[in-house]
């Protein structure tokens, strides 16, 4: 239990009055010391049009201490780890204040897909890339928004199916047979033909 | 003209923090409020101003200052923290 929950619960509410801020926060179950954040990719980034998702801890001493951010989501960004989500930035460490909020920590993750540090790499290998082959860092990038920060859902991938030409009942069953997955439905729709 | 006789009356006072913002910045709790460790708003809890004009409960710009090492900043300003003699 996170050691002033009456704040943690105001701040849930903010959150959720404020829409337009790109940044959101999913609770998981009734637990306040568990979040999830979500955070819209930046435009005019290789994350655009992603949604990435953000596991958030609370400790005990919050807001004392910093809440403890890690990507869900894999992302592929220099401050980032490519294999385990940590995220490398300052107010999540030793530069965090109590007057800071969630809402804000997520808004300057946010901000960092935006504006790399290669600096003060969390990975290595991508801040390699980023420095010396941005073009590839983008379109890496950009692949990785595209295979795992996209959110679909069920009606898009029922109308793709159906544009084939394959009739509106039998892609429904294709896909709940295939658990929701589009390409193993295709291929099953077209083996069934 | 009409005499008036008051027999008893009740005074009535309010009373606020002058602290230019609404809520502490550490709890996000009212100023007029109390913070989390609390009950009753007031002398018992009371405000405390930094040099940089920032104020907070007491309670929770101790627990900031305690955690601090080796010196607190203003969590408004980063400024380093001292209290202001009042």
């Amino acid at each position: 239990m996170p050691y002033d929950a009456a704040r943690v619960q105001k701040e849930l509410v903010e959150i959720e009055r404020d829409k337009a801020s790109g940044v959101g926060i999913e609770m998981k179950g009734d637990n306040l010391g568990h979040l999830v954040g979500v955070i819209k990719g930046p435009e005019s980034s290789p994350y655009d049009g992603g949604t990435f998702k953000v596991d958030i801890e609370i400790t005990p001493s919050y807001p004392f201490e910093p809440p403890k951010m890690r990507f869900i989501t894999k992302v592929w960004h220099p401050n980032v780890s490519s294999q385990n989500g940590a995220i490398c930035l300052d107010i999540l460490k030793d530069q965090w204040s109590p007057a800071l909020t969630l809402k804000t920590a997520l808004l300057s993750v946010q901000a960092l897909l935006s504006s790399p540090e290669p600096d003060d790499p969390q990975d290595a290998v991508v801040a390699k890339q980023y420095i010396n082959e941005q073009e590839t860092f983008r379109s890496t990038a950009r692949y990785w928004t595209e295979a795992f920060a996209k959110v679909v859902n069920d009606d898009d991938k029922v109308t793709r199916l159906v544009e084939m030409g394959f009739g509106e009942g039998d892609v429904k069953a294709a896909l709940a047979k295939c658990g929701g997955d589009e390409n193993a439905a295709l291929e099953q729709l077209c083996g069934g033909s | 003209m009409v005499k008036v006789k008051i027999v008893s009356w009740h005074g009535v006072a309010s009373w606020t923090w002058d602290a230019q913002d609404d809520a502490c910045g550490i709890c996000r709790q009212d100023f007029d409020g109390c913070c989390p460790d609390c009950k009753m708003p007031g002398d018992d809890c009371p405000l405390i101003w930094g040099t940089c004009n920032h104020a907070f409960h007491l309670h929770c710009i101790l627990k900031w200052v305690h955690a601090q090492n080796p010196r607190a900043q203003c969590p408004m300003c980063r400024r380093p923290w001292d209290f202001r003699a009042s």
